[in-house]
């Protein structure tokens, strides 16, 4: 892997699953033969009920699931045989709760814990980890107890530990659960900046105003399956079939297509987005209003 | 079937509907029965009548295969190692300084079959009797309430914290910790993140625990509690304390009088 990552989006497929099958013990299928392909560079939404299986699908990216059936490549390599531990300088995973890996006695410590694992210089370590802390606006507590921190700085080092890894692909399950609107938007703005520096982002999530706004592809699962992977904006014109799955679209979305018929984009995604369509809708009209007189 | 912390197997027997403070008894008094007992053919015998208290119960058969799975190397190190160190009468073999005698093996096998024939006796009574029966059985019997209800909230979480530890071990594997690597101490020093993590979780679900518990009036005081689920005992029940009662007293009788089951090989 590049030390530092490839910038934006590219042809290069870094992530692919063919017919993927997974069952948890004897219980019925997680997940029901889903293929897909993630090319690098992607900030990938993944979306669905709860037990629809977006966590199980993500944690057969980086093996700490495998496939009952079907394969999980990844940049073409089948990962079948392959560690976790070799997987993580690739592919990052994030858990929902900070607290499940914060262990260390400073916020340095718990960062630094994986590039270690990955048996880097220690120069390289420190190097990486004052770097993920100055991502993250971490340094201030570089010498803090990450444990007694509050939840919004706990996700932030879980982040950054993982982050530190430079894996290529990182995937946040719920990264911004329990966190307000001004921490969530801090937060996806950092995750954006990673993204802009050629990260692959899967992020989980129920908030589809996130999606909306963040990530320019999503996937939807239902029942383990596979129900729509397309850009978001196409994804969000099935809303019936989103209903169905009871995903909501964000309002600013409803309200759109409500006032589509007026003249205003109706695929519009966030609120400047409609705010821009209808400036235009009054300015084409106030154009037209001149020219008439 | 895979045998969990919760060892209780839902059937329809007589042992299951008997009272679970009979079940107690029945533990209690058959432990002191068994330590004071010491001859290989009443551990044979009860042995053999623990089976049969089992099969009556309907346990099946994969939970007392399971008892035998899980106990049966300590049984038999105990019975090796006091062969080995603790010989007594005539060598039947000798090999180097390893005197093997008729007395020591035959004490060895008591101690063996004491293991197994303990194990048999509480596991009659977790696989017969619910967790909630068991808290029950013993607030009746003048335990705080509070205790209790910590040992039922222990018992719940049990299952929670295997599941947080399968998360953290995730979690920290994610971040490239081989959880394999290492030996002994060594192996201790690489799980330090996932017990660290699991503690720091543990704590944070139990302070979580506690307000919750206060934020509905646990231990208000000057309130009487009362319970939706009560448990009596009933002739049978009765029936059954005395008749373990006696037997027991019998036993003992026979033990202290006439030396019955003192000797490890003859019974009296």
């Amino acid at each position: 892997m590049a030390d530092e990552p490839m910038s934006s989006q590219t042809d290069t497929i870094c992530l692919e699953t063919r017919d993927l099958w997974f069952a948890y013990g004897d219980n019925p299928p997680a997940l029901r033969g889903i293929s897909l392909t993630i090319r690098a560079g992607d900030f990938v939404g993944l979306v669905g009920q709860n037990g629809s299986g977006k966590t199980t699908l993500a944690k057969h990216f980086n093996g700490l699931l495998r496939p009952t059936q079907g394969q999980v490549l990844l940049y073409g390599q089948d990962i079948r045989d392959r560690p976790v531990g070799e997987l993580a300088r690739t592919v990052g995973y994030v858990f929902q709760n900070p607290d499940h890996q914060i262990f260390s006695a400073t916020t340095r410590e718990e960062i630094a814990f994986g590039p270690r694992n990955l048996g880097l210089e220690e120069a390289e370590v420190q190097r990486r980890t004052e770097q993920a802390m100055e991502h993250f606006d971490l340094t201030e507590y570089a010498d803090h107890q990450p444990a007694v921190l509050g939840f919004g700085l706990r996700r932030k080092v879980s982040i950054a530990a993982v982050y530190s890894m430079r894996p290529q692909i990182l995937i946040l399950d719920e990264p911004t659960a329990g966190l307000d609107w001004h921490c969530t938007h801090d937060l996806m703005e950092r995750l954006t900046a990673l993204h802009r520096q050629g990260h692959t982002i899967i992020l989980i999530t129920h908030d589809m105003r996130l999606i909306a706004q963040y990530t320019p592809r999503c996937m939807v699962l239902r029942e383990g399956k596979l129900l729509l992977y397309d850009d978001t904006r196409k994804v969000f014109e099935h809303c019936d079939l989103l209903r169905e799955t009871h995903i909501e679209l964000p309002q600013v979305c409803e309200l759109a297509r409500e006032l589509a018929p007026i003249g205003v984009r109706r695929d519009a995604l966030t609120v400047p987005e409609l705010c821009d369509s209808y400036a235009d809708l009054i300015a084409r009209r106030e154009v037209t209003n001149a020219g008439g007189h | 079937m895979q045998v969990g912390i919760d060892l209780f197997v839902l059937r329809k027997s007589w042992l299951h509907e008997i009272d679970p403070r009979v079940k107690l008894f029945f533990v209690a008094v058959s432990i002191i029965i068994l330590l004071v007992f010491k001859n290989i053919f009443f551990m044979l015998t009860a042995l053999v009548l623990l089976h049969l208290l089992h099969w009556s119960a309907k346990i099946p058969r994969d939970r007392i295969l399971f008892v035998w799975k899980t106990l049966m190397p300590v049984a038999i190190l105990i019975c090796v190692l006091w062969v080995v160190f603790y010989p007594a009468g005539d060598p039947l073999i000798q090999i180097w300084m390893v005197k093997i005698t008729l007395v020591s093996l035959a004490q060895g096998a008591v101690l063996g079959l004491r293991i197994m024939t303990m194990a048999f006796v509480v596991f009659a009574w977790l696989y017969s009797t619910d967790q909630p029966s068991i808290v029950r059985s013993l607030v009746k019997l003048k335990m705080p309430f509070e205790w209790g209800l910590i040992l039922a909230l222990a018992l719940r979480y049990i299952p929670t914290f295997q599941g947080m530890y399968a998360v953290i071990s995730e979690a920290q594997q994610a971040r490239a910790l081989n959880i394999s690597e290492g030996k002994g101490f060594g192996r201790v020093r690489t799980l330090m993140p996932i017990f660290v993590a699991m503690v720091i979780s543990a704590l944070r679900a139990s302070d979580q625990l506690a307000r919750a518990l206060e934020a509905r009036a646990f231990g208000a005081h000057g309130v009487e509690r009362t319970y939706l689920r009560d448990i009596s005992f009933r002739p049978l029940d009765w029936v059954f304390t005395f008749a373990i009662f006696a037997t027991a007293l019998l036993l003992l009788y026979l033990n202290f009088r006439y030396g019955f089951g003192r000797q490890p090989i003859s019974l009296f």
